[in-house]
Parts: structure tokens; C-alpha cells; sequence
């Protein structure tokens, strides 16, 4: 298709969306889009809550009950969960970012399946994931949530978060290079 | 003749792409080239830079969609 | 195969015995992703219709993100993580930068509803801090750099068709459900005590702002000083 080749090469194409932007013109319009997110829905970008009410779904779908956990004992925590994840906005918000991500790919001709090659990104990523959804729920959040939403709210707890995701991803680093390499 | 040497980085996410780059051209002299071949977009972005930054001589090619080479001449 | 053996010369001048590589023709992808564009636009007006635009807004949100996130190759993981593995801070600055951006920002939003008397918007990201805090904080950053991207970061990935962060989205699912398992008994033993600190409280609105603006611009210099002694320093 000649329109095709036409936009491939298209200057503007190329600068917009087929090569990475500078870091410097992420983090500008991340902020613009989190400034719009307090604005307009009331409430900062998060990410990491979200995963936890999909684990509550999905260990309802096994049969499970979270209605005498704490954490889910509020009405609202309780309210938004009966009315399962259609309803929920951060379902749609997650959705959305891996949508976009998808969108992204294409448009730059760049998506291509990964599949997983080895044990030890299976370890990795299990393990990983383990560390990261445990460590999220208990200090209130992701670098989204607690980190980026929490400096940005003016929250001193936000700082605090820093300095010991600072530590850890020190102790990750040494990790990944002795086990995961 | 300067050596070529591959470096199949295929799968990998950061960091392991920049560090396994780092430890090839360790083990090369002057003038070797490594072709790391990459599909992580965002190593696509970090490994030349950080290449650069060494002072190395790069290059990067996109051999298929969401696939590159980074071509890294060793100068010093 | 075998018609490429002379030494080819590319753009940047580097020579290299191009071995004798059948390429994949390339196809391309242009179509597929003005349909995914497409498919983004009417799932944000069908939620608009049936849902309600609440969740159409998020959605929309939500895409900007992974947009932005995907184009720009933005990754907070590394932005923690280079200064130490490889002596890169352009992310960590670029980070930096987006703080100081939103800090403004949130201050106008959340000064704006307080003068006229209003509820100041999002004060649930404003937590308390505790032990949960820190071990929280300690045990994501050691997972995050594991796993090869925090949760942002890990959607985005499984977006780009990344198997492996498809796998780690999973188990951050599972290691969330354990967390709220468990949540009652860090409520008890330390969130229960941990103070809730809003910087304005402490510092009035204005000197809350300027504080916080100027650590960022420091953290931004000792980031960008970090880098330039970590490359003079490797290349000796």
C-alpha cells in the first residue's frame, strides 16, 4: 500500500510516533495527565489497589471470601467489589494503560510476542511480582500510588517511600546480577 | 581482524540487556564489534545511550518489527 | 543467502562482515495500531453509554498513560534502579522533573478547593507512615527491579506482549491478595500508630511547595553529579 510506505517515512510520523521521545517529554505530559486525573476524576493515577480488588475477584472465582478481611471490611471496599470489575473504574484505567501501551507498539510497527525463555525468568518474575504485590498493599500503594501520586499530594510519606524503594532496588540490582543473569 | 561477537539479549527486559553488554565488552579489545540483538523497546533506548556514554561507536538497526540490533564498535 | 559477504559500511561508519542473514520481511503494523486506536475510542464511548463517563474518563486516563508511558520508554523502576547498576541518572532526573511538575500542580488543585472551603481532592494518597511503610517500600523495590518493571511499568510491558511480565502480572495479583490478607495485622501493630503528614500542615501551603521543589532540585543536582563522576570515572 503506497500510503502506508508515505506515512513510514513521513518526518512527523517518525518523530511522533515511531521513536522514542526524550525521558524529559514523558515525565512533562505523565505530569500534565496526573494534574488532569486530580482535576477531573478527584483523585490521583494509581495502579497497584486495583490488582489487589482483581486478586479478590479472582479468589472469588475459586471460591474464596475476603468479606471478613480487614482490608476489604469497609462498605465501600465492600460495595465496590459487589458490583464486580465492569463498574470499577481502575479496572478500566489498567485496562486502558495496557490498551495504550498496545496502541503504542503497533503505530510504531514495534509489538512483537516475548515469549519466556528461561526458569530463571520464570523465578524472576514470580518472585518478583510475589515482592512487589505484598509490598504495595502494605505500604499503600506502587511508585504510581505511594511514590508518584503521594510526592506530588504533597504527602510526607511519599519521600518516605522513596528512600526505602531506593534501598531495595540497591538489594534487587545485587540479586539480579548473583541469580538472575 | 577485529572480532564480531553476537549477543542474543532476545526476551530480555532491563536491566539484563545493558548489563550482559557491559560484561561482552569487557572480554573485547579495541576495535571488536558486538551486535546485541534486542526486542525490549526500552533497552532499544538505554543500551545505545549508555553505550554512547562510554564513548563506543553505535549503531542500531531495526531488523524486524519490534526487533533491533545495537551495534557497538569498542574504542577504548 | 550468500550475496551479502563484502564488508558493508553503515551510516555511522561501522564495518561489519554482514554474515549471510535472511531478513523476515517486515511487516507492517501501522493498520493494526490505527485499530487499536479505534477499538480505544469505542470502548470509551460504549462505558460512556452504559456505564457511565466516570469510567469512560478513567479509561481514557488510563490509555493516555500507557501511551506516554510506551512512547517515551518512562520506566520508574530504572529511574531507582541505574543510579546504582549503571551509573545512569537520565531517568531518575526525568522523574525528578515530573514531581516538581505535579507538586505544582496538586498544589494549585488542592489550594483551590481549600480557599473556597471545599474538601481538598485526593487526601487518600496522603497515608500514614509506618514500619509497613518502609518494609513495604524496601520489598517492592527489591521486587520491581526482579521482576524487570514495577506495576505501572509491568502493564505496559504486557502491553508490548512481554510473556515474562505477563507472569509477573499475575503473581503481583497474588501478592496483593496476600498483602490485604495480612493488612489487618500491620494495621494493628504499626499503620494504626503512623502519623499522616500533609506538608502544608506543617509548613503552611507556600513553604511546603518551595521545600519540596527545592529537594527536588537538589536530588536533580546530586543525580546529575552522580552521572558525570560515575562516566569519567569508568572511562580511566
Amino acid at each position: 500500500m503506497k500510503i502506508l510506505d508515505k506515512i513510514k517515512t513521513d518526518p512527523y510520523y517518525k518523530a511522533w510516533l515511531k521513536d522514542a521521545w526524550p525521558y524529559v517529554t514523558g515525565a512533562i505530559l505523565l505530569s500534565v495527565f496526573q494534574i488532569v486525573s486530580l482535576a477531573s476524576a478527584g483523585t490521583p493515577w494509581g495502579v497497584s489497589g486495583t490488582l489487589a480488588d482483581w486478586g479478590a475477584w479472582l479468589y472469588q472465582l475459586v471460591g474464596g471470601s475476603v468479606d471478613k478481611w480487614y482490608y476489604f471490611a469497609s462498605d465501600a471496599a465492600q460495595a465496590k467489589l459487589a458490583a464486580g470489575p465492569l463498574k470499577d473504574p481502575g479496572t478500566f484505567r489498567n485496562l486502558g494503560l495496557i490498551a495504550g501501551a498496545l496502541f503504542a507498539a503497533l503505530i510504531a510497527s514495534g509489538f512483537k510476542f516475548k515469549k519466556i525463555k528461561t526458569w530463571r525468568q520464570v523465578t524472576a518474575a514470580v518472585l518478583g511480582g510475589l515482592l512487589m504485590g505484598y509490598g504495595a498493599r502494605i505500604a499503600f500503594g506502587c511508585n504510581i500510588g505511594a511514590l508518584f501520586s503521594g510526592i506530588a499530594s504533597l504527602s510526607l510519606s511519599g519521600w518516605v517511600y522513596a528512600v526505602f524503594l531506593f534501598l531495595g532496588a540497591i538489594v534487587g540490582s545485587k540479586l539480579l546480577v548473583k541469580y538472575f543473569m | 581482524m577485529s572480532k564480531e561477537v553476537e549477543l542474543d539479549c532476545l526476551g530480555e527486559a532491563c536491566p539484563v540487556p545493558l548489563i550482559k553488554a557491559e560484561k561482552a565488552l569487557e572480554g573485547m579489545d579495541v576495535g571488536d564489534v558486538l551486535i546485541c540483538q534486542i526486542d525490549h523497546s526500552c533497552a532499544m533506548k538505554n543500551v545505545p545511550e549508555w553505550a554512547r556514554e562510554q564513548g563506543h561507536n553505535v549503531e542500531v538497526e531495526e531488523v524486524d518489527d519490534g526487533e533491533w540490533e545495537v551495534i557497538i564498535e569498542k574504542v577504548k | 543467502m550468500g550475496d551479502e559477504q563484502q564488508a558493508v559500511q553503515g551510516e555511522g561508519g561501522i564495518k561489519r562482515s554482514s554474515r549471510t542473514r535472511t531478513r523476515k520481511k517486515k511487516k507492517n503494523q501501522i493498520p493494526l495500531g490505527i485499530m487499536a486506536l479505534v477499538f480505544i475510542v469505542a470502548v470509551g464511548i460504549i462505558l460512556a453509554w452504559t456505564v457511565g463517563g466516570n469510567v469512560a474518563l478513567f479509561w481514557m486516563l488510563g490509555s493516555s498513560f500507557g501511551f506516554i508511558l510506551q512512547r517515551s520508554r518512562f520506566c520508574f523502576t530504572a529511574s531507582m534502579r541505574d543510579p546504582y547498576l549503571t551509573g545512569s541518572t537520565s531517568l531518575t532526573k526525568a522523574v525528578l522533573l515530573a514531581f516538581a511538575v505535579t507538586t505544582i500542580g496538586f498544589a494549585a488543585i488542592k489550594y483551590g478547593a481549600f480557599i473556597k472551603g471545599l474538601p481538598i481532592p485526593g487526601q487518600s494518597y496522603v497515608v500514614p507512615i509506618s514500619l509497613a511503610t518502609v518494609v513495604g517500600s524496601f520489598m517492592f523495590g527489591i521486587g520491581m527491579v526482579i521482576a524487570g518493571g514495577c506495576a505501572s511499568g509491568t502493564l505496559m510491558r504486557v502491553g508490548e506482549g512481554f510473556g515474562m511480565q505477563m507472569l509477573s502480572l499475575f503473581f503481583f495479583i497474588v501478592g496483593s491478595l496476600l498483602g490485604a490478607a495480612h493488612f489487618g495485622w500491620w494495621k494493628l501493630n504499626f499503620i494504626v500508630r503512623g502519623p499522616r503528614i500533609f506538608l502544608p500542615d506543617v509548613f503552611g501551603w507556600v513553604g511546603a511547595v518551595v521545600l519540596q521543589l527545592l529537594t527536588i532540585a537538589l536530588l536533580w543536582i546530586a543525580a546529575d553529579k552522580w552521572a558525570k563522576r560515575k562516566s569519567s570515572s569508568s572511562s580511566h
